[in-house]
């Protein structure tokens, strides 16, 4: 009977990209909501498989999502626990290093430009270098207390709200079948069995999507680490972590990765250049990897996104809500084209329609059956 | 927050669908965790549940009403007429191949509804039950076999 296929046509597509933007400039207005909630997605769906196996070894629904989210919370427990003596011993060390690597990298800068000055003419003539030191020297003291003050400030702002992420992420494990089922009761008998499928396929793609995440985070921060380990860059495994959490926001997360790098390269051997362009190229290549190999085998299996379309909408995103919407925009045109295709699909069968239509009928009939004697 | 997701006529539905022959072996405790994946869906007479040729994806239990099987829009040529503690559309927890018959209310009817997906959830994550359930609908998909069978020799 329903044997043709649904395709989206242009118009659904201009509804999925509509509806993707008005929900970013939406959710850019409630960050401190969308973010807690995107940080409890990835925490549930990296604790998801391990409730799975408690629950296959008998224990039930409710005490594995308990015993799941008490032992990331004993865990983490145990890492500040551990990390804070080491932390507050390091911290006034740390203050001195952000300078001295900021130092080191403005120095490689500065080398570089004298270098280009030296060999090229017209480098020379626009003086890059001599502009590039007389900026360091303005903004010199005013850089930490123009940016570390506001820095400290949205840190302490922020907190409050990423404390929901654990508990978001608690009701989710014990509670997330249950709002299927709540959510499911929504749906008219008609349109029920395929709304029933097509969620299933968000879930699924969700879920794909964040795990592919979480093992692309892993994969790009054990490649960077490794090589970063073998030229001889201090903090490899730090690095690498650092710079693949940051590649969760594209293109400025790249950049912002790559900067890190070379700072610390160009700081830990000072003088030689040689060492912060083998940095920049193993950047490049870790780069690389993820885009061609990393990538189309963890997160692009799940979004099944159109190239093209993924690069547009993350300008689209960076327009529309700034560094937020660049890390948004993928994941949430992601579930809204699914969502879109799901309504495209139930809405459009004309069999559905007129089986919603004629249920529609038969109710009213049968509530107003004694009005009618 | 519990309270607001619970569902209110679970417990009424726990103990009619331990009544059904395809969860017979089921523990109480067990019966609980195949409720979790329950849906509960009203039907008033007449309304279509689904139609022939549409691709299958759940069974469905009846708890409450009658449902009438049979060739689509054939009202008149049931196949079957199903009541409280039968259920229809298993074949669609094995494949999704297309309905055999349109499934209609035949009286206001009350229907569990298990999702194919949430079944092959269930076969991941409590492998026990569901070959419990597997296994008591291959005894009635066989059972079926053998009467349609001896039906034939009895045609012939």
């Amino acid at each position: 009977m329903n044997d043709r296929r649904y395709r989206s046509g242009p118009l659904a597509w201009l509804g999925i990209i509509v509806v993707s933007c008005l929900l970013l400039f939406l959710f850019q207005r409630i960050l401190w909501l969308v973010v807690p909630f995107l940080l409890a997605l990835i925490g549930y769906y990296l604790l998801f498989p391990i409730q799975q196996r408690l629950i296959m070894g008998g224990v039930s629904r409710n005490a594995a999502a308990y015993v799941v989210s008490a032992g990331a919370f004993a865990f983490a427990a145990l890492v500040v626990l551990l990390l804070f003596p080491w932390v507050s011993a390091h911290a006034v060390a740390w203050q001195d290093s952000v300078a001295r690597y900021i130092e080191g990298g403005l120095r490689f800068v500065a080398e570089t430009l004298a270098w280009f000055e030296g060999n090229y003419a017209f480098a020379a003539r626009a003086n890059l270098s001599g502009q590039l030191t007389q900026h360091i020297s303005e903004l010199g003291d005013k850089l930490v207390s123009m940016y570390l003050a506001s820095a400290v400030l949205t840190a302490a702002a922020w907190f409050p709200s990423l404390i929901l992420a654990p508990f978001l992420a608690f009701f989710f494990l014990r509670d997330g079948w249950r709002f299927k089922l709540f959510l499911s009761r929504s749906v008219p008998n008609a349109f029920f069995e395929r709304t029933l499928f097509l969620l299933d396929r968000v879930d699924h793609t969700a879920r794909l999507y964040f795990q592919g995440l979480i093992k692309l985070t892993l994969l790009d921060a054990l490649t960077l680490a490794g090589g970063l380990w073998l030229i001889g860059v201090s903090a490899p495994l730090v690095l690498g972590m650092v710079t693949a959490v940051l590649a969760w926001v594209p293109y400025v997360g790249s950049i912002l990765g790559c900067m890190l790098v070379i700072l610390v390269a160009a700081t830990d051997y000072p003088g030689d250049p040689v060492m912060a362009y083998a940095a920049i190229g193993l950047f490049i290549w870790v780069r690389l990897l993820d885009d061609f190999f990393f990538m189309p085998m963890t997160i692009g299996r799940s979004l099944k996104l159109h190239p093209l379309i993924t690069v547009i909408m993350i300008f689209v995103g960076g327009a529309v809500a700034g560094v937020a919407g660049l890390m948004l925009v993928l994941p949430l045109l992601g579930i809204v084209m699914v969502l879109g295709e799901t309504i495209g699909e139930v809405v459009t069968d004309p069999r559905l329609r007129a089986r919603h239509q004629f249920a529609r009928e038969l109710r009213e009939i049968q509530v107003t059956g004694d009005l009618r004697c | 927050m519990i309270r607001f997701f619970r569902d209110k006529a679970s417990v009424r539905r726990l103990d009619e669908l331990k009544k059904l022959s395809l969860f017979v072996d089921l523990s109480a405790r067990e019966m609980s965790i195949v409720d979790a994946f329950m849906h509960e869906r009203n039907y008033m007479k007449g309304e279509i549940i689904f139609d022939e040729g549409e691709e299958g994806q759940a069974i469905y239990f009846v708890l409450g009403g009658r449902v009438l099987i049979c060739p689509q829009g054939l009202v008149d040529s049931p196949i079957a007429l199903l009541g409280p503690g039968s259920f229809f559309g298993e074949l669609a927890l094995l494949d999704d191949t297309p309905r055999a018959a349109q499934a209609r209310a035949a009286e206001n009817t009350i229907l569990a509804v298990l999702f194919r997906g949430d079944f092959l959830g269930l076969m991941h994550s409590h492998a026990f039950i569901a070959s419990k359930i597997a296994f008591q609908l291959a005894r009635h998909l066989g059972g079926r076999l053998r009467s349609s069978i001896r039906s034939g020799q009895t045609s012939t």
